[in-house]
């Protein structure tokens, strides 16, 4: 064997509305180079990533799309032996929020483990750059942030989540998230 | 990129990891893959063209075999088409590297000639 260093395999999945940032909170940021477009013409389904923290190593399985038919008939096997799950919003949209108690849902009824562990990650903090704008430009400001800090630490113990805010561009938070939710799971097997 | 490479196979498996051609990302680990023979025709992998045929593309047969997706260090999946998934790099995304049939859960085809083996 010439891996680093003892290995725990995870399976992590990342769930949450299309548009939140899924699949970028995995992207590599070392540079923007790549063509998000590439794989657009037939769409890219899901991928398969690993990642070392602390060298414990955890795959990943990632959703990129929520395109709900599809969806549905992909998730019994995709959730069975999940140990993990990432639960992802926007924060500047409210609706990617309120979306979050069917995923939950749609969680219990398909994981195959009780004592999954389950981390809430508010995305695209970066966005919230309104604030900072003067008053008379705050009505032309599309990225407004739409769920307060408090309420997605709310919502995530009342479902005894962790939480964490995030911004996958400006990797805020990213490492973190990762590194708290493998630990955790390394505790539970 | 060379067919046949014979250092690239070793016990029918793959001697050194297989790499993502343009990004290096690591697709495979050592020995994780089965060198088989499978013909399927694949779109080019070049960057899409407004105007690129569906049908452009080549019959490759030369293939890692793997049974299992959390087999692969970093691998993408297209939407299905008909009944195939096509793969892609995970982090850069060009492909198709391979495909896999949702007919038959267990093999997921790479093509050596869409990736490179590291060293």
């Amino acid at each position: 064997m010439d891996d680093q260093s003892i290995l725990t395999t995870l399976k992590i999945l990342i769930i949450g509305e299309s548009g939140v940032g899924k699949s970028s909170l995995l992207l590599r940021f070392t540079d923007d180079t790549f063509d998000p477009e590439l794989s657009a013409t037939i769409g890219v389904d899901f991928k398969v990533k690993t990642i070392t923290v602390d060298g414990n190593k955890a795959k990943l399985a990632i959703w990129d799309t929520a395109g709900q038919e599809r969806f549905r008939t992909l998730t019994p096997s995709y959730y069975r032996g999940a140990q993990g799950v990432i639960l992802v919003y926007d924060v500047s949209s409210k609706q990617s929020f309120t979306q979050l108690g069917n995923w939950l849902n749609e969680l219990e009824t398909f994981s195959t483990k009780h004592d999954i562990v389950k981390m809430l990650v508010g995305n695209k903090i970066d966005k919230d750059q309104c604030g900072v704008k003067s008053y008379w430009l705050q009505d032309q400001c599309d990225d407004r942030r739409e769920i307060s800090r408090d309420e997605g630490l709310k919502f995530a113990r009342k479902h005894h989540m962790l939480f964490i805010e995030a911004s996958a561009k400006t990797k805020e938070g990213v490492q973190c998230a990762f590194e708290e939710l493998v630990e955790k799971v390394s505790k539970t097997i | 990129m060379e067919n046949g490479d014979n250092n690239a196979v070793k016990d029918g498996k793959n001697s050194s990891s297989i790499v993502c051609q343009r990004c290096q990302t690591v697709i495979l680990k050592p020995q994780t893959a089965t060198y088989t023979k499978k013909q399927m025709f694949l779109p080019h992998m070049k960057k899409k063209s407004a105007n690129q045929a569906p049908d452009d593309g080549e019959t490759l047969s030369e293939v890692w075999l793997v049974n299992d997706m959390f087999t692969f260090e970093n691998v993408g999946f297209s939407n299905t088409v008909g009944t195939t998934k096509f793969l892609i790099c995970a982090e850069c995304e060009v492909g198709p590297i391979g495909w896999h049939d949702t007919s038959d859960a267990k093999a997921f085809y790479v093509a050596l000639d869409r990736v490179k083996n590291e060293g």
